[in-house]
């Protein structure tokens, strides 16, 4: 039950992983601000430039040092069906996120991603993943999911981390559009200027040991945790 | 200045008079421990642990491991923050902390606020356990540094690392491992200040209902920052930044005295001045 070989001129997983990272593809996370509108209604994030700051100072490390060795790990592990280490990861991501909302994001999103990657692929490691995760009582992790996307789809181990990186920025800038006044020109280019930090950080995040895991940003989760009985909200999280 | 390679090791018995008792313990320099207190109201025994050093220093090796048994409740705190000193030469210090419950044993880790100096290279290692019927509250804090002193967010390496598992199965994973200039970066985003200071805290016991989750989120005001989120299981997670540290202080102990409402054994008196 191997996964389909690694071919990095094979356009099926380019266009698989385009796909999976579309706004189209329906995960859910466009219902999600990731604890954006919770520092929002903090008044910490209150237009283009705190967003900017938010974006390099808390959601890219967090990518270099949480999300993005979580997805790298959880491909290596899908590689040789170390299911072990998989069941692992699942905890682990679900530990890392002390605030049940950001916590119940990444369950939902992972949850969808890997029945998706099922339903669509038919491929016998997404069975086997949901059966043991079933069996287990795995929690669903959006990081481990999306590993699983990559190695159903043949795509490299970068390729999985850029697409990580992509939906995350691009769905955190998405989010801010609704909450901030932020033109197109003013979200496009500060993506654009997120996706320029990538290969630095995507190469950093592939360093990173599997017990060196884990960021630090107490006003985030204090502003998701008080989202979850915030009086009025646009988001699930 | 002397190296030292400390460790302390406690274990906690239930009497059958319902009073707790160091049944075990062991402790070598720089650990020391004042005469435990029993706190007759809340039921729970107090332990001091000291550092008569001047507080970490480079080289030094700390190793704790603290059990409580069924039956018992303990509560361990320390009387004075704990200071990291500047480290030469790349050297570093490094503390491993293991806390075990067992099932109808309750513990309590209040220690007082970490205060990296510049140029302090420290790692602490914090691992809980608790069986299912177990309790617990830990709470640590870190301050920026001497800021008496215009000394703050300039250590060299600070990395406190926690891992809390229930029934052998991780619900909580904790790790700081920023630059000062990150942490002030995102101080300084907030709103909180160049002098902020954290303190996260795990409560683990089972639902005791009373609304102290609303109470708790009154806190949140006058630039005390205060979350509190349920766990996966077993118990929850509060994290609180103030401004300075009178803030926190003064936070944490109206979170104690909130919770004590429901969890009474919050309610035993740190004995702190």
């Amino acid at each position: 039950m191997s996964s389909d070989p690694v071919t990095n001129t094979d356009a099926a997983w380019l266009v698989g992983l385009l796909q999976a990272g579309d706004s189209f593809y329906p995960t859910g996370s466009y219902a999600h601000s990731f604890g954006l509108e919770g520092l929002v209604h903090e008044g910490v994030i209150r237009d283009r430039a705190t967003l900017r700051e938010f974006l390099f100072r808390s959601v890219l490390p967090s990518l270099r040092q949480a999300e993005l060795p979580l997805a790298a790990q959880a491909w290596q592990a899908f590689g040789v069906e170390d299911w072990t280490r998989i069941g692992e990861l699942c905890r682990l991501s679900a530990a890392l996120k002390a605030p049940a909302e950001l916590r119940a994001a990444s369950a939902n999103i992972g949850r969808q991603r890997a029945e998706f990657t099922a339903l669509l692929h038919a491929h016998p490691l997404a069975g086997e993943y949901l059966r043991r995760a079933a069996a287990e009582a795995w929690p669903f992790a959006a990081a481990v999911s999306s590993a699983l996307e990559g190695r159903v789809l043949g795509a490299p181990r970068t390729a999985v981390l850029a697409g990580v990186y992509y939906a995350s920025t691009a769905s955190l800038v998405s989010a801010a559009m609704k909450v901030l006044r932020l033109g197109q020109n003013a979200s496009q280019t500060l993506l654009t200027e997120a996706l320029g930090a990538a290969p630095g950080i995507i190469a950093a995040a592939e360093q990173v040991p599997l017990e060196e895991i884990g960021w630090f940003n107490p006003w985030l989760d204090i502003a998701s945790a008080r989202h979850e009985s915030a009086d009025s909200r646009m988001f699930i999280s | 200045m002397a190296e030292f390679s400390g460790n302390l090791f406690l274990r906690a018995e239930g009497r059958a008079d319902g009073h707790t008792v160091l049944a075990g313990q062991s402790f070598r320099a720089p650990f020391h421990l004042s005469k435990p207190y029993w706190d007759a109201d809340a039921g729970i025994l107090i332990v001091q642990v000291v550092n008569p050093t001047a507080g970490i220093l480079a080289g030094d090796r700390l190793e704790s491991a603290i059990t409580v048994e069924s039956g018992a409740a303990l509560l361990v705190t320390t009387p004075s923050a704990s200071r990291i000193f500047k480290m030469d030469d790349g050297r570093s210090a490094e503390s491993r902390q293991q806390f075990t419950v067992a099932a109808g044993g309750w513990l309590e880790v209040a220690p007082e606020p970490l205060v990296p100096h510049r140029g302090s290279r420290f790692r602490q290692v914090t691992s809980v356990e608790i069986a299912p019927g177990g309790g617990l509250f830990f709470v640590d804090q870190l301050q920026p540094g001497r800021v008496g002193h215009d000394e703050a967010w300039q250590w060299e390496r600070l990395c406190l690392d926690l891992t809390v598992r229930l029934a052998g199965e991780i619900i909580l994973r904790e790790r700081l491992d920023q630059t000062g200039e990150e942490l002030r970066a995102l101080a300084a985003l907030a709103g909180s200040g160049p002098a902020a200071c954290f303190a996260n805290a795990v409560l683990i016991s089972e639902e005791t209902g009373g609304n102290w989750r609303d109470e708790l989120k009154q806190l949140h005001r006058d630039g005390l920052w205060l979350g509190v989120s349920a766990l996966r299981r077993g118990g929850w997670s509060l994290r609180l930044v103030a401004p300075d540290s009178v803030k926190l202080r003064q936070g944490l102990r109206e979170v104690r005295r909130i919770l004590a409402a429901s969890f009474p054994k919050l309610g035993a008196d740190l004995r702190k001045l």
